[in-house]
């Protein structure tokens, strides 16, 4: 899935602290870790909070924190939350 | 293994706490961590509420059709297990995500009762599950539990005989479901399962279970290749790729219902726990608290343990009183010499093999048990996997491959078995070879702490970068030479908890007890056998012919030959002999001597484990290499040390 330029950025470029909504997985994220992500809870629409990216991308969704290393989190394309900063 | 008899299965995600319902339904102990990937196996014990039944504690599954290895242990259990009922137990906190795997499990028509666990933390949360109406949606009993406190796990019991199939979850889009049902009747005609749906079972295939799969083929034979062509066909009719198509479809399914009977409360601010986890991986201070933990760890294993601890239990007891009272005891009432020096010897069973294991070993591996347990049960070790992921990436492994590493100081014949939480053949062949190579197990650990923590802070300090600088560069090499790619690391950060202290020393007695039952008739059989090659000469003849080595290259006196000789036993066992004549060496020779036994070769049990994982050419081929290469290593230590730090 191609990413909606304006609209959707990678949750590896969003601040600390932001709510987010996935918006999709890029092609680069091969079909056995789009398995294993949705897996974890990450779905299409799904919110979910970034806590922190450094050393790796930290995540909270559904009460359970995640963490990626940047090769992943650069392609999963997020949203803002409507009325997020 | 036969199949058991009216077995009922634990399943669900890892680190829900099945490990931890497991023990409280049977008594039987596992090793139970706070982390994902603690049960490798299949555990099987007998219920302490129903004689006749008997639990399996199955993998954690992190979804359906597997994967992984784990995963693929929990369908071969399902396929082959005579299942009474299936108990899944899941997150209460994360309800969606549980009811994702309800919705396959409810597709396999087998008997089921979900037990949400970890109600506490979803409750602090601010996370309220109606379980009732749960219950209803369902048709099967649903309770809440927290295992660790033993909360709800009676009734969990007493509601096992109304275990039922649950009700279907979902339906999918109807294109798949034409896909199902012409399988599911394709597995009925061609290889029908004695109690799990047919339905179910095309799921899982046409999700590309490699067990199903197999299963299939086996009791379809020839004509499994009717089932494999409607599976190609379904795959080729769906519009993307179809096992993420079906897994995306019972993930709506468990959202809708989990949306139906959950409430959240707002909350204002994060939890203590979750403010303490996120500073734990913090990029500043999590450094600094890494060096804060092990500088506690080496305080109450290196010092407290092996330094107070050996002291009074070696000095004073043994030599003190029990080893002078054995030997006056067993010379006056044994007539025959040589049996007196079998039991009170220099390599006497009792005066070398019961001490070393007792006095020596005992105090050392449960400080490090209790300290171990307390690091597990408070979440803190999968954090560190997000410490060290970047330091692992320069061996080709991802921070995953730390569990198995720090489970290594505890016991690396465990930690082997564990390296089935990594996700490729690569990183486990790495792995294996790197805990084989260079981490110590407890018990050597604490005689390097105790002994170089006699000598100085700096030589430990020494042994510790040199073990770091062994495993950076052996695993830099190993990454090259093994082909394949590396995985980026995805993983789940369990909560940080406050450790319960009756759980942790379960689990040091139950460890505790592993490691003597394995070590005791290891240290004696070790000590039987010193005592025969020194009374036959070929001790003697060993050191002499080991003298250029040990005395020419590592700079070690000329009797340290016998501690090696003892490390092909067990490298604590050999290391403990270095111990024991800590008094002769010089610095630089104690911490040679520790950099060269710890890089030996790893324990027998270690050795039959990397049989078992990696088969016995792999195994051999890398003994071949760890040998020669701890002999290298130290004797190159010996010259840098004696050239920079200070002269023998």
């Amino acid at each position: 899935m191609s990413p909606k330029h304006g609209a959707r950025l990678p949750l590896a470029f969003i601040p600390p602290g932001t709510e987010v909504r996935l918006a999709g997985f890029g092609d680069e994220i091969d079909a056995l870790q789009r398995e294993q992500l949705t897996a974890y809870g990450l779905a299409e629409s799904r919110p979910l909070k970034v806590l922190q990216q450094r050393p790796m991308t930290v995540i909270l969704a559904d009460e359970v924190e995640l963490a990626l290393e940047h090769a992943v989190a650069r392609h999963i394309w997020v949203e803002r939350e409507p009325g997020a900063e | 293994m036969t199949p058991a008899s009216n077995a009922i299965l634990l399943v669900g995600h890892p680190n829900v706490g099945k490990s931890v319902l497991f023990h409280r339904l049977t008594g039987a102990y596992v090793n139970v961590s706070n982390y994902p990937g603690t049960t490798v196996e299949v555990t099987r014990a007998s219920a302490r509420f129903d004689r006749e039944a008997v639990l399996l504690d199955t993998p954690g599954v992190l979804a359906l059709p597997s994967r992984s290895d784990d995963e693929r242990a929990t369908v071969r259990a399902l396929l082959e297990e005579d299942t009474r009922c299936l108990v899944q137990v899941g997150d209460a906190k994360n309800l969606r995500r549980t009811l994702t795997l309800t919705a396959l499990l409810a597709d396999l028509g087998v008997p089921l009762v979900l037990a949400l666990n970890m109600h506490d933390e979803a409750a602090a949360r601010g996370v309220t599950v109606d379980i009732p109406a749960l219950a209803e949606e369902l048709g099967i009993p649903v309770l809440a539990t927290v295992a660790t406190g033993g909360n709800g796990v009676a009734e969990l019991a007493g509601c096992l005989p109304d275990a039922r199939v649950p009700q279907a979850m979902l339906h999918y889009d109807s294109e798949f479901e034409a896909d199902i049902a012409i399988t599911a009747a394709a597995i009925t005609r061609l290889a029908p399962h004695p109690y799990l749906a047919a339905r179910g079972l095309a799921i899982l295939f046409l999700g590309g279970d490699p067990e199903v799969a197999a299963w299939l083929a086996a009791r379809a034979g020839e004509r499994f290749a009717e089932l494999e062509t409607l599976r190609q066909q379904a795959a080729e009719r769906a519009e993307g790729d179809l096992p993420t198509l079906l897994a995306r479809e019972r993930t709506e399914a468990a959202d809708a219902l989990s949306a139906s009977v959950i409430q959240r409360a707002l909350r204002s601010s994060p939890l203590l726990s979750q403010r303490i986890g996120q500073y734990v991986v913090h990029p500043l201070w999590g450094i600094p608290i890494l060096l804060g933990v092990l500088y506690l760890v080496y305080q109450f294993v290196g010092v407290f343990g092996a330094t107070v601890l050996v002291g009074l239990l070696e000095k004073d007891l043994f030599e003190g009183i029990l080893n002078p009272a054995f030997t006056d005891f067993v010379t006056a009432a044994v007539n025959v010499p040589w049996i007196t020096e079998v039991l009170v010897g220099q390599y006497g069973l009792w005066t070398m093999g019961m001490t070393y294991a007792l006095a020596l070993i005992l105090p050392i591996v449960t400080t490090f048990f209790f300290a171990f347990g307390i690091l597990e049960d408070s979440g803190y070790l999968p954090r560190l996997t997000v410490i060290a992921n970047r330091l692992f990436a320069l061996i080709g492994l991802n921070g995953r491959a730390v569990l198995p590493m720090v489970l290594g100081l505890g016991c690396v014949t465990m930690a082997t078995l564990t390296t089935r939480i990594l996700h490729s053949p690569r990183e486990r062949m790495i792995t294996i070879f790197l805990l084989a190579l260079a981490i110590p197990c407890s018990a050597q650990l604490g005689v390097v702490l105790g002994m170089l923590g006699g000598v100085s802070f700096t030589a430990v300090l020494i042994w510790t970068l040199a073990m770091v600088l062994v495993l950076l560069l052996s695993g830099f090499l190993a990454a090259r030479l093994i082909p394949g790619r590396r995985i980026p690391l995805v993983t789940e950060l369990p909560p940080m908890r406050l450790p319960i202290v009756g759980n942790v020393l379960k689990k040091t007695g139950g460890r505790l007890k592993w490691y003597l039952v394995e070590v005791i008739p290891l240290f004696l059989l070790g000590t039987f056998i010193m005592f025969v090659l020194d009374k036959s000469g070929a001790l003697p003849a060993i050191i002499e012919a080991g003298e250029p080595l040990v005395s020419g290259w590592l700079g070690l006196p000329r009797e340290a030959s016998a501690a090696f000789v003892m490390g092909f036993l067990r490298r604590d066992f050999g290391a403990t002999g270095l111990f024991a004549m800590a008094h002769t060496l010089s610095p630089v020779q104690a911490v040679v001597g520790m950099i060269t036994i710890t890089l030996f070769i790893p324990c027998f049990a270690s050795l039959m484990m990397m049989v078992k994982e990696q088969g016995v050419k792999v195994a051999l081929g890398m003994v071949a290499v760890i040998v020669p290469f701890a002999f290298l290593i130290g004797g190159l230590f010996n010259i840098a040390l004696r050239a920079l730090w200070m002269p023998a």
